[in-house]
């Protein structure tokens, strides 16, 4: 519970009004001049059917460098930006102002398509898991998205053209969607990844999940909601509405241990050492954290494992805390690493 | 050579390309290739990876057919050439063939330093799973005459194998179409006790390679699913145990991370997407808690599958039931030509 309740502290300066808009906002993003931005609705096969009604057609946030309207022949890298928990892609596309970073970084001869797909559910995101529950979001992202944007713009639609990078919720989605979905993608970056270490609970903090109505989880808290959230991801149950989830608090009134240790087979720090071979297959890794975000320490572990496993990887701990370098260092670091490391066409 | 030269200038084309002998029967042969996937370990086991390859009667004669092909997973404690003794493969083929079903059939090495890799991928073993998945049947397509596509591809396994196969067909969708779990191990989360965890952190070289089946296992699962390259002592493995005598609850939850009850949730649309799919065990057999268990969890997902309790223990049924069970399940889910 730890990490998201720290989470919590520092966005609760981002929201506006928690009790009825339990979801972060942002004011429109500023598009520079040249740079266009569409929002496709895409169609997830792969999330058709999941049990809490979460809609299989998903707005994507498609940022186009400014000489892809001049350029009709060119092709373009593409990167991957995920958004974090209780924010929409659109909101995430927003706040980050990523239409600048990319306006920012096409002025130093570094072109990119950027897309902000959305990923916010019903519990306030979908952890980019696979759930019947929630969907199969790591397919979506790995596979649906990937065809869909390579068959409507001009991609370099191969594994040398695309990257995947997110924050927070985001950054747990490049660790798991790399892990097990690397082919599409040849560098990876993780800004502030949430959820990194296995998620525990003591028999309090179970059976406060367990009082949380599925009414009230909109009001139930961020570090609540985040549990629930994380939950319906990686403890699915088909068999029990209306979360169609096994709660951690057993019957027997002990934490069920096979709850965390699903929990902890969708843990990217339990998961390094089986997948050793994707990751070293990236061409490029990078992880970083601010020195005053709650992750920090959990952030560190996931470095070490890498270091323990010889996995090369750029990673940085910055001055700053969960939000508030984010969108300047996907345009100043994660752009400029990507670039480095992509098929950047001419 | 005579029968053939008065048979015509085609025929001897054909010869060419022959074996002395016709192959009037299926025939078993140890093969060995280089794969990638093992290169590199920390325990030593060689990439120079075998496989027993069964073509069946009549391959030789028909360069123009293919076949589909049936890969077998062997288990723990166990090489090749053992199951390759209990099984006698080419018997299995032979008879699958008079059948009416012409198959390949091939059986990898899985042996390790400690006596089993567990198709699984470790720094430290080797990814045992991706030279099973990728390496092998590519090896396989380039040098049989196989239909290759994954609608006449299928894996099997016993014991260690039968955990091999629900892991690769979990985390390989779309190499193999129809699977087949026999007396599967290791299916629920095993779990390390600090106790257990001092035991391994004592035992020597020599320990090792004198450990009986019990003591053993627990440590091949562990370097398996815990390695660690930076590990000073010879295993390479973490165990987790801290200075104070406590367990760093790490350790399980990366044994958690490799257990297929586990990971089921997570792979459902890859099982959802088989042909077919069968699991078996005897009802005298050590693991039959651990199929109960994976048994009700693909129940309450619903994913569809067949399932036999026959009478029988870990390992008395499992020659004949490759004949009577396995290949007539392949024969009836795989594409021909």
């Amino acid at each position: 519970m730890k990490p998201f309740l720290a989470i919590a502290g520092a966005l609760a300066a981002l929201l506006a009004s928690p009790a009825s808009a339990q979801n972060i906002t942002a004011p429109d993003a500023t598009v520079p001049e040249g740079v266009i931005v569409e929002h496709p609705m895409v169609h997830g096969a792969s999330l058709e059917g999941n049990l809490e009604g979460n809609s299989a057609d998903r707005e994507v946030m498609v940022v186009l460098p400014p000489s892809y309207a001049t350029s009709p022949e060119r092709h373009y890298p593409v990167v991957y930006y995920m958004h974090g928990f209780a924010i929409s892609g659109r909101d995430f596309y927003d706040y980050m102002q990523v239409p600048t970073a990319v306006a920012q970084n096409a002025a130093a001869g570094r072109e990119f398509i950027v897309v902000v797909p959305d990923a916010l559910t019903k519990m306030g995101g979908s952890m980019y898991s696979s759930s019947v529950t929630t969907g199969d979001f790591r397919k979506f992202i790995a596979h649906d998205l990937v065809a869909f944007i390579d068959s409507h713009y001009r991609t370099i639609p191969t594994r040398e053209g695309r990257g995947l990078a997110g924050h927070s919720m985001g950054g747990y989605g490049t660790w798991v969607i790399g892990m097990t979905h690397p082919d599409p993608f040849n560098a990876i970056w993780a800004q502030s990844a949430c959820c990194v270490s296995p998620r525990n609970e003591t028999v309090e903090s179970a059976a406060a999940m367990s009082e949380v109505p599925i009414e009230g989880v909109d009001q139930s808290g961020f570090g609540m909601r985040a549990g629930l959230a994380s939950m319906v991801a990686w403890s699915p149950n088909p068999q029990k509405p209306p979360f169609h989830a096994d709660f951690p608090l057993g019957e027997d009134g002990k934490v069920d241990p096979m709850v965390i240790a699903k929990w902890a087979g969708n843990s990217p720090l339990a998961m390094v050492a089986g997948h050793t071979g994707a990751l070293k297959s990236f061409a490029a890794i990078g992880a970083d954290v601010g020195d005053k975000d709650g992750l920090v320490t959990n952030d560190t572990l996931i470095h070490q494992e890498l270091e323990n496993f010889g996995i090369a990887h750029e990673w940085a701990i910055y001055d700053g805390d969960h939000v508030n370098k984010i969108g300047q260092r996907f345009s100043e670091v994660v752009l400029p690493f990507m670039a480095e490391h992509l098929d950047m066409g001419e | 050579m005579l029968k053939g030269l008065t048979a015509g200038m085609s025929a001897i084309a054909v010869l060419a390309a022959m074996p002395a002998a016709a192959q009037d029967s299926a025939r078993i042969e140890w093969k060995t290739f280089q794969s990638p996937a093992i290169e590199g370990n920390l325990e030593g086991n060689s990439a120079e990876r075998g496989a027993y390859v069964v073509t069946p009667p009549g391959y030789d004669e028909n360069p123009g057919k293919s076949y589909p092909v049936v890969y077998f997973l062997h288990g723990y404690w166990a090489t090749p050439q053992m199951y390759q003794e209990m099984a006698k493969f080419e018997e299995a083929v032979q008879g699958a063939a008079e059948a009416g079903n012409e198959l390949i059939m091939v059986m990898p090495d899985g042996y390790s330093k400690l006596k089993g890799g567990f198709y699984s991928s470790s720094p430290t073993v080797g990814d045992y799973e991706s030279f099973v998945a990728r390496d092998l049947v590519q090896w396989v397509d380039a040098n049989y005459r196989t239909i290759p596509g994954s609608e006449s591809r299928g894996l099997a396994g016993h014991s260690m194998g039968g955990y091999g196969t629900i892991r690769i067909a979990m985390k390989n969708p779309g190499t193999f179409s129809s699977i087949y779990m026999m007396s599967a191990c290791c299916l629920d989360p095993m779990v390390l006790d600090a106790e257990t965890a001092a035991r391994i952190e004592a035992m020597s070289e020599a320990d090792i390679a004198n450990a009986e089946f019990g003591e053993l296992a627990p440590v091949s699962t562990l370097v398996t699913w815990s390695p660690d390259p930076t590990d000073e002592g010879f295993l390479k493995a973490d165990t987790g145990l801290r200075e104070d005598g406590t367990l760093d609850p790490l350790v399980n939850y990366r044994l958690a991370a490799n257990s297929p009850l586990v990971l089921l949730p997570q792979y459902l649309p890859a099982l959802n997407g088989l042909e077919a799919f069968a699991m078996d065990i005897g009802d005298q057999d050590f693991l039959l808690e651990g199929n109960r268990l994976f048994r009700e969890e693909l129940d309450r997902f619903g994913v569809k599958y067949d399932f036999e309790l026959y009478e029988g223990d870990h390992g008395n049924r499992i020659a004949e039931r490759i004949r009577t069970e396995v290949l007539p399940f392949f024969a009836n889910h795989l594409d021909a030509e």
